[in-house]
């Protein structure tokens, strides 16, 4: 059995277990890891000004700027992800139309002088998913990764059981369980407010504020969407739920009132 | 009383009993509130068909809430009232028309027919009345405190060795379920070892009651007087002074303290405003603090420890370090693994953030619903233990049985009222004196 921990990455923690891999094997998929997630935080953290989304953000709006392969395929994606959840998964947080994305050279301009981007609601999913790939490229059988509480990654079962158990704590009362829920070969992402940090999650049309007590799970095979649609899923009407049923392939969907 | 009908009150003792866990931790529970022995659903039981004859000395506000609780206790009748002032004797009579009034308490306690009498007068009558009433042959209840002086505390509490009669005072926090309970937490070790303890009173209230002519000042206002009144500190402290050594199971060695007159500056002569720091051996210290012109605080006692603080008065506690000494889910699942568990994992929520802020979290000491006090009433609150403590002060009278370390409770907290006034009006520090010292009081 392997563990990996990384307490301060992507404003927040990474824990992952890996079982029945050589000592070799797992420090050298744990060293991928590593790389892969301080890459990705130099690239996507709002807060570093030296991070490639910070460049974007200080000067887009003032002219276009190129950006990485990668970057441009995380735009991409999440221009798709706005649209297929028309309109409320807004890296923007307020509109996502001001984003002019220019195919030819791979450049983003914002038509707004306010518009900023934040990949809060997107980075630990897209940081999973590709987590996810090199642990099957490794053949891992088994194994569980915990990003921030919030994002969960299950391949395989665990030793004495034949998924991975995961219990929801209300976060009002940390001693309440709301939920528990068995994964295998899939993801989970949690969202929701809690007594100390709320009033970030907003609707972009009406820039309403969700201060709801609600907690959201989702499970989908894919952990990228999971995280899309756990937000996504928070400030959606229930008109909005139903499409979103429709649009994605999503394995479990449940909302907890506090 | 014959009109009287029988009220829920008994069947909320006996639930008073069984949700303390009697029933099925009785004897854990009895050990370390042995008082409440006199109290069993099975005690009640054998009194059921009895009644202890009541006579009230003091039929003013607090007399009359305590004739209101009375008068619903079945195994008790008020069968005397009385009071030197006219205003209150009539008011209490028109409750319990078949009571037989007095003006003179010596007359009432030649009675035959009365068991046990209440007593409900200015602080500086309690010892003259209570000792009168226990020669007398009389089983006493008092309001607290104990007494005006120390001197009279001592007489008290020996006449209390050499009497068959059963002495209560009115130390209703060790009826009250939430004290009790959270007690029983400090005690098992839940919050750690005890590191201080915080308790304060605050009102915005003169304190005075009116008065039809001001011959009757000093009658009607006594408790702002320094012949009849030890004024906040036996008043309101005494209360949480006893709380603070019921939970260090010991008493404060020394105290130093300052007392003034800050805001109600009408003449009277006892401080309204008190800040006091009574000390245990061990270094640990009672922060005592009263004042009466601002109420913002309200009226806590707080048991610090090292590993949490248990709020008596609000009825909840919170616990030190709750997040962060919890083991991380995923420890917690290797931990599991290693013990070849298949549990869940307490992983999944709102995102964990570094810089998040750890907040307390409190709990309560009771399940479902309870009355907090919020210390304003000059009467007194409700459900705070008070009818409890009358009931089985009722039960007693019937009995014969001594409620255990209710009068020694009562005097050590007396004593410590008394120790902190002479600190604040000496300006020094205080030693508790050897000559006062009772065998029940440990200080190391």
């Amino acid at each position: 059995m392997f563990r990996g921990s990384l307490i301060n990455i992507m404003g927040t923690r990474f824990d992952i277990l890996i079982i029945g891999k050589s000592k070799p094997e797992s420090d050298s998929l744990w060293d991928k890891i590593v790389s892969e997630l301080c890459q990705l935080d130099k690239q996507l953290n709002r807060f570093d000004p030296l991070s490639e989304l910070s460049l974007i953000n200080q000067n887009a709006s003032f002219k276009s700027i190129s950006v990485t392969s990668e970057m441009w395929s995380i735009l991409v994606s999440c221009k798709q992800y706005n649209r297929q959840t028309f309109g409320l998964f807004d890296i923007t947080l307020k509109d996502f139309s001001k984003v002019i994305l220019s195919e030819s050279d791979k450049s983003i301009f914002f038509s707004q002088s306010d518009i900023s981007l934040d990949l809060g609601g997107y980075a630990k999913g897209y940081a999973l998913k590709k987590i996810n790939q090199y642990l099957f490229n490794a053949q891992v059988q088994n194994c569980f990764v915990d990003f921030g509480n919030s994002s969960i990654l299950s391949i395989g079962h665990h030793p004495y059981g034949d998924s991975w158990k995961v219990s929801i704590p209300n976060p009002f009362n940390p001693r309440e369980s709301l939920d528990e829920i068995s994964l295998k070969d899939e993801a989970m992402s949690v969202s929701g407010n809690t007594p100390t940090y709320s009033g970030h999650i907003v609707r972009p049309d009406s820039k309403e504020v969700i201060i709801d007590r609600k907690v959201i799970s989702i499970t989908s095979s894919d952990p990228l969407e999971a995280e899309v649609l756990s937000t996504t899923f928070m400030i959606a009407n229930e008109e909005e739920k139903k499409r979103l049923c429709d649009n994605f392939e999503i394995k479990s969907f449940t909302e907890y009132f506090l | 009383m014959s009109n009287k009908k029988p009220r829920q009150v008994d069947t909320s003792l006996r639930q008073f009993i069984k949700d303390l866990g009697y029933i099925s931790g009785g004897a854990a529970l009895l050990a370390t509130t042995p008082w409440l022995q006199s109290f069993t659903p099975d005690k009640a039981k054998e009194i059921k068909s009895e009644k202890a004859r009541i006579g009230f000395i003091g039929t003013g506000s607090r007399g009359q809430y305590s004739i209101h609780a009375v008068l619903a206790i079945p195994h008790a009748e008020i069968v005397a009232l009385c009071d030197n002032y006219a205003p209150n004797l009539k008011t209490a009579s028109a409750l319990c028309p078949k009571a037989k009034t007095y003006t003179d308490y010596r007359k009432m306690l030649e009675s035959p027919d009365i068991d046990g009498v209440i007593i409900s007068t200015p602080l500086y009558l309690h010892a003259p009345m209570t000792l009168d009433a226990l020669a007398a042959g009389k089983h006493v209840y008092c309001e607290k405190a104990m007494a005006l002086t120390m001197d009279q505390c001592k007489s008290v509490y020996d006449a209390y060795q050499n009497t068959d009669k059963v002495l209560y005072f009115c130390m209703q926090r060790m009826f009250d379920e939430k004290y009790i309970k959270g007690m029983q937490m400090i005690h098992s070790g839940l919050i750690g070892d005890i590191v201080g303890e915080r308790c304060h009173w605050f009102r915005n209230h003169d304190w005075r009651r009116p008065v039809p002519s001001q011959d009757l000042e000093r009658h009607i206002n006594w408790r702002l007087y320094w012949e009849s009144s030890a004024g906040l500190m036996t008043e309101l402290a005494s209360h949480q002074l006893e709380v603070c050594c019921w939970a260090m199971q010991k008493v404060p060695e020394s105290v130093i303290g300052v007392g003034d007159i800050v805001y109600w500056k009408d003449g009277r002569e006892v401080y309204d405003s008190v800040n006091l720091v009574y000390h245990y051996n061990n270094g640990v210290k009672i922060n005592y603090e009263s004042l009466i012109s601002n109420k913002y605080n309200g009226m806590e006692d707080q048991i610090l420890g090292n590993k949490g603080s248990m709020n008596l008065a609000t009825g909840n506690y919170y616990l030190e370090n709750e997040e962060s000494s919890k083991r991380s889910g995923i420890e917690q699942l290797i931990d599991n693994i290693g013990n070849k568990i298949y549990a869940s994992v307490p992983a999944a929520g709102p995102s964990w953030r570094p810089e998040t802020k750890e907040k307390y979290v409190p709990y309560n000491i009771l399940e479902g619903n309870f009355n907090v006090n919020d210390g304003l009433s000059m009467i007194g609150a409700l459900k705070d233990g008070s009818d409890e403590i009358l009931s089985s002060f009722c039960q007693a009278c019937i009995t014969g049985e001594k409620g255990k370390n209710i009068v020694e409770e009562a005097y050590s907290a007396t004593m410590l009222c008394l120790l902190g006034n002479q600190a604040m009006s000496e300006q020094r520090k205080i030693t508790f004196p050897e000559e006062y010292k009772i065998p029940y009081m440990k200080f190391s």
